[in-house]
């Protein structure tokens, strides 16, 4: 049995010759990778914030009590494992436009390889600093859109030059969505949801 | 006496190499105010090396230098060859070559020397203004010239946004530009206050739309079909979106000004149109990405279309997020932060710099007849481009939404709660990151410029001479 975050670390040439003989089902994927992928990130940032506090811009260091830094790690581990799940079936969707597989099993098998590096780089939410979770930020990015653009034509059985496509679109709606979101967000603090503005 | 039957390809090349001059000059100008922002004090004391100052080489090194050039360069190209014919009055457009590249290097001097007129995107001074009018007025008449001389009835759609770039940059430069000079290096806008305010912003708001959007449209109607072997996915959607979009960004502007001193159902038309401007701007981008969907075989030989299809995702992006800028209850966030330099970025360096660099890598090969240097530099170019558009993206988004959110708090007396001091110190990891972003997107573009450079060596511009084509329409004109 393949476990793909622990293959991702230590396979290197060898990663995607693997990928491409996985054979799970969808919902062993789900349980064996992507729950464990969805889980790490909220476990550090309870331990972090936990230990140190969280220190955003100018505020001083925040603290929160142990119920709500419970709250808050449940529901990142949520909306990770939703996002996840989310974007297999987005790939999915996109599939039949580049002559990808339609295989649920490969498509969660593509995101949790490119989640990988995002969840390691996620050790920096044990110290949760914005400086030192920015500076993580720089190799892991980079290193999970190599694993997208290289990944992405073998594990879902396309050309690389539709595959090439497809994972841009990909960053496209991923980009697009993020922006929605942060939109949303400050559409719900302007009407009175959230913290207390001045407005 | 130029022979009749060739291409005028010189001139192209020629702004082709001062477009790239222009990229590191401008984008290496960006990458030192970005540190100046990390560590304040490498200005060392002088004025001229002032973020200020620097700021506005910045911009006007990439958007005029940088991308007008391209633009020229990418016209000529293309109106002759849409066209049939060579370009009209040859001599104006090594004019518009050499004035326009000067204007923008003595503006440049003029801008690290002080003199502005404080208009954004419009710093330089009357001089130059009447300088770029002139140098503006020749581009036209040797785009329109050339067209009117067409041995192809219809106007192929990359001439109308073209063309439209060249008509309403003119009028927009002409109002916003108008003022009483005090001195050769000084003078005061025609317009006051509010009315000031507005016209700024018809005009900086419109030259994102038909220079930085219309302009690079038109590059990309020429150019995609021509990588991609096959025609534009929908003719009849290009030209709907043309009018579409024409039509619409004009009344865009105002929702730069929100919530300022200019009438409220003015801000609130500027928000209804930039949002109705969200359907034109995704059209072309579907158009695009089908046209590219058809033709994906081409992709492994040719890196240059790499950069284009990146260049339509980012142009969604940007295209989607203006639009949601621009609603006032998000815009009252995220105004006066650095939410606004991401979103101005994601379109500049993934938009307007990928079209361009996918542009290049086609068209620089073809000019001097020669393979591109090294395909393995162009991949690598492409991976630096990428990441560093990410990472520049991902840290202003960071720093503007915690600044505006910092920027509104209040304490529990209703007071602000945090000085603006203490916002800016709290933004530098952010910056720093900026930085890095910033200066792996140049490191790209200094490999592309010498892989170009490898290119060129020891080669000039080849000849092309105009292939006697009979189009399906004028072969039914003849038997008619």
């Amino acid at each position: 049995m393949t476990f793909v975050p622990i293959d991702v670390l230590v396979q290197g040439g060898q990663l995607f010759a693997r990928l491409e003989q996985a054979t799970a089902s969808a919902s062993v994927v789900v349980f064996k990778d992507i729950l464990p992928l969805a889980l790490i990130p909220p476990i550090f940032l309870y331990l972090g914030s936990l230990q140190f506090g969280w220190q955003i811009g100018a505020e001083d260091v925040i603290r929160l009590n142990q119920a709500t830094l419970l709250m808050i790690s449940v529901c990142y581990f949520l909306a990770l494992l939703l996002g996840f799940i989310g974007l297999a079936i987005l790939l999915r969707w996109m599939a039949p436009t580049y002559a990808a597989t339609l295989e649920m099993s490969r498509h969660l098998t593509l995101v949790a390889t490119v989640a990988t590096p995002m969840v390691v780089g996620s050790i920096a939410h044990l110290y949760p600093h914005v400086f030192v979770n920015m500076l993580a930020i720089i190799p892991v990015l980079i290193w999970s859109m190599f694993l997208l653009y290289r990944g992405l034509p073998i594990v879902l059985r396309t050309t690389p030059q539709q595959g090439m496509l497809m994972a841009s679109s990909l960053i496209g709606i991923v980009l697009v969505a993020a922006v929605t979101l942060l939109g949303i967000t400050v559409v719900l603090w302007t009407h009175g949801f959230g913290p207390s503005l001045g407005l | 006496m130029p022979d009749p039957n060739v291409y005028n390809d010189r001139v192209v090349t020629v702004l082709v190499v001062l477009s790239l001059v222009w990229a590191i000059a401008g984008m290496g100008a960006g990458v030192f105010i970005a540190a100046e922002l990390v560590w304040p004090t490498i200005d060392l004391g002088q004025e001229w090396l002032s973020y200020g100052r620097l700021r506005t080489l910045h911009t006007n090194g990439v958007i005029f230098g940088f991308g007008v050039s391209a633009l020229m360069a990418t016209a000529f190209y293309s109106v002759q060859r849409t066209s049939h014919v060579p370009l009209f009055a040859p001599k104006l457009a090594w004019f518009c070559c050499i004035a326009w590249n000067l204007a923008v290097l003595l503006g440049g001097i003029s801008l690290l020397a002080g003199w502005t007129s404080g208009k954004e995107y419009a710093e330089l001074e009357w001089p130059f203004d009447i300088g770029i009018t002139i140098v503006w007025l020749a581009f036209a008449v040797v785009f329109f010239g050339t067209i009117a001389n067409r041995k192809v009835k219809a106007i192929y759609v990359s001439n109308w946004f073209y063309g439209a770039l060249i008509i309403v940059i003119a009028m927009l430069h002409v109002v916003n530009s108008m003022a009483i000079p005090i001195t050769i290096g000084k003078s005061y806008s025609l317009f006051a206050g509010a009315q000031d305010a507005i016209v700024q912003w018809w005009y900086g708001h419109n030259a994102v739309g038909f220079l930085l959007t219309g302009g690079f449209l038109g590059m990309l109607y020429y150019f995609l079909p021509k990588h991609a072997d096959r025609p534009i996915w929908s003719y009849r959607l290009s030209i709907v979106a043309f009018w579409a979009f024409t039509y619409s960004y004009i009344w865009a502007g105002p929702h730069h000004l929100h919530y300022n001193a200019i009438p409220e159902w003015v801000q609130s038309l500027g928000m209804v149109m930039s949002i109705i401007l969200l359907a034109p701007s995704w059209a072309t981008m579907v158009n695009g990405v089908m046209t590219v969907a058809g033709a994906w075989e081409k992709l492994k030989t040719d890196p240059a279309l790499k950069f284009i299809v990146l260049a339509l995702a980012f142009y969604g992006l940007a295209t989607f997020e203006g639009p949601m800028l621009s609603i006032k209850s998000v815009n009252v966030v995220s105004h006066f932060t650095d939410w606004t330099v991401g979103h101005v970025h994601s379109g500049a360096l993934g938009w307007n710099a990928m079209i361009t660099f996918g542009t290049f890598y086609f068209l620089v090969p073809r000019l001097v007849g020669a393979a591109l240097y090294s395909v393995r530099l162009a991949n690598i170019h492409f991976w630096l481009a990428l990441a560093g558009t990410m990472l520049y993206v991902l840290s202003m988004w960071g720093a503007g939404v915690s600044q505006g959110l910092l920027w509104l708090s209040l304490d529990e007396l209703g007071e602000l709660s945090y000085g603006f001091r203490d916002i800016m110190a709290s933004m530098t990891p952010y910056y720093a990151l900026r930085f890095v972003a910033g200066a792996i997107f140049l490191s790209g573009a200094i490999l592309m410029f010498y892989n170009f450079v490898k290119t060129m060596e020891n080669r000039t511009t080849v000849v092309r001479r105009i292939p006697d084509v009979t189009t399906a329409r004028s072969a039914v004109e003849a038997v008619a």
